[in-house]
This record gives C-alpha cells, structure tokens and sequence, in this order.
C-alpha cells in the first residue's frame, strides 16, 4: 500500500475519533452529563436510527454524511440544560427540541471535524432533523460506522456512512 | 452600553445569545433569522455590534461581513462559528469581522469578545 492509498483508507477512523472525544466531552464538560460507556466502532450492515436523529454531510476531501441519534430522555435532558430553568410553552416544545438537537449536533461536528488528508478546508452541511427515521441498509460500496454512548439519561448514537475505500478495517472498526 | 443586533437562523441560539448579551448589560435592539432581515435592519438602524452565525441560509459568512460593511463601516461585528478552522472564518475577519466565537456560545465567551473589541466594557477586576 503506498502513503497515499494508507491515508485515504485509513482517514474516516482519523476523523471519527475526535467525533467520538468531543460528544463525550461536550456532554460532560458542556451539559454536565457523564457517559458511563462508549462502544467499539463498530461496521453493521444496517442501521436503525433513533426517532431523533441529526443529520451533517462533509463537503471538500472528505465525504461523509454524519448522524447523531438521541434518545428522547436524554434529548429532554439537553433541552433542560440549554433552557437554564426557563420553562417552554406547550406549543414551542418541538420547534425548542428540534432547535436544540440541530444545534448540539452542529456544535460536536463542527468542533471535532479535521482534515486527517490534505490541508484543504472540509465544509459541513447546515443540520438536517430526520423525523421518525427508521432504517439506513448498506448498499454496493457504501460502510457505516457506529458508535453508541450511554449515559444515565440514554443513549447517543453516532454514525459515519461514506464510500467503502474511506475505511480501515484493520485496525478498531468491527464488521458485524 | 452597547446597542446589539443578534442575526441566527437557530431559535435556541438567538435565545440563548441574547439573554447572554443582555446578561452582560447591554441592549438588544433588534434580532433577524437571515441575513436578508440583517440587511433590512441595519438600513435603518445604527447597531454598535452585531453577531452573525456564520453560516446562514441564502448566503455566506463573507458576503454577508462585506454587504454589512457597506451599509455602515463603523458596525463592529462578531461572528459565531462551529468550525474555527473554516477558511471562512478567516475571509470574514479579513473581510471587516472584528471576531468569532467558537461554539458552545456562552456569556463569557461573549464577555471576552466583546471586551477585545470595546476594552471599557472589560471589568477592571479582571
């Protein structure tokens, strides 16, 4: 394998991981939620995303679409720390909720993503809600990678899907 | 006291960023979810600072700093960014914005901003 193919193969495990550093950290340090366990990385053949998910694609030499899926507990628990005590109105709980999910997610993305290839800038995609997702399945040449952490309140799941040849399988993704 | 105008497409951001500014003793005078409502609003108002979310519908960071600047110089303007590595972020400081803010915003990010761009408002304990 020459330098350039190791790079390519091996960049989504090099970006993943400041993903997977900065959803424990912002939800520790930022949300003052502590995560009990984070899963190995693993490479399903399908996904079911969670009824709340977020949506972010990168742009530039990277491409991937990146979600976050919260459970609805913890995603109440986020709305209550973003709101400081303030109480909502009945009617703006879902805009609020939505609002906050975009944000939680543009904010971990946006601060974790670096370009591991080339000095080139990678853009993200503004947030995009998924309502009631229900499955994403592998198809020809693409591969996920999931990440779940639980915390007291539930979980997040973090996924990558990109193009087969952006991932490493030797080293710590495990296909299922 | 400064008079500030808040520009973010995000509900809980716009929320959240103007109890901070007002927090911190200064007054909002006006709010827009885009930039188009931005340039409408500075037409006919005079806010001494203004904090844009870099990246809004309909246009980018960049335009949105040199269209601003057109309209009136002498508004100071802080950008609010996920991504601080962005090339973006650079050509909006080199295109007329005074800062940004890497998100999570909070009150004392905005405090330390502000205070690099107006030094009286930096309390002298600091």
């Amino acid at each position: 394998m020459n330098d350039e193919s190791k790079v390519i193969h091996t960049y989504t495990k090099d970006i993943l991981h400041p993903i997977i550093k900065r959803v424990k950290t912002y939800l520790e340090e930022e949300m003052n939620i502590d995560v009990f366990n984070t899963s190995d990385i693993t490479c399903p053949k399908n996904i079911h995303l969670k009824k709340n998910t977020v949506m972010i694609g990168t742009s530039g030499s990277i491409k991937l679409i990146i979600t976050l899926g919260f459970d609805e507990v913890l995603l109440n628990k986020l709305v209550e720390v973003f709101m400081e005590g303030e109480d909502i109105g009945d009617c703006d709980i879902e805009e609020v909720t939505n609002s906050i999910a975009c944000e939680v997610t543009n904010t971990i993305i946006g601060n974790a993503i670096d370009n591991p290839v080339d000095s080139s800038d990678i853009y993200i995609t503004p947030p995009v809600l998924i309502y009631e997702a229900k499955t994403l399945n592998k198809y020809k040449d693409s591969k996920f990678a999931f990440v779940t952490f639980i915390t007291k309140y539930g979980e997040i799941e973090l996924t990558a899907v990109g193009p087969k040849e952006q991932f490493e399988n030797e080293l710590e993704f495990k296909d299922q | 006291m400064l008079d500030v105008l808040v520009v973010e497409d995000s509900m809980i951001m716009r929320r959240n960023i103007k109890k901070y500014i007002a927090s911190l003793g200064h007054n909002i005078i006006g709010e827009a979810k885009d930039a188009n409502e931005a340039f409408e609003f500075c037409k006919d108002h005079k806010p001494s600072l203004i904090t844009m979310d870099i990246s809004m519908p309909g246009m980018n960071g960049i335009e949105v700093v040199k269209k601003i600047k057109n309209i009136n110089k002498c508004f100071s303007i802080i950008m609010i960014t996920s991504y601080g590595k962005n090339e973006m972020v650079k050509s909006a400081l080199q295109a007329g914005a005074q800062g940004y803010i890497l998100k999570p915003v909070t009150a004392k990010k905005l405090y330390e901003s502000i205070g690099k761009i107006y030094p009286e408002y930096l309390d002298c304990t600091d």
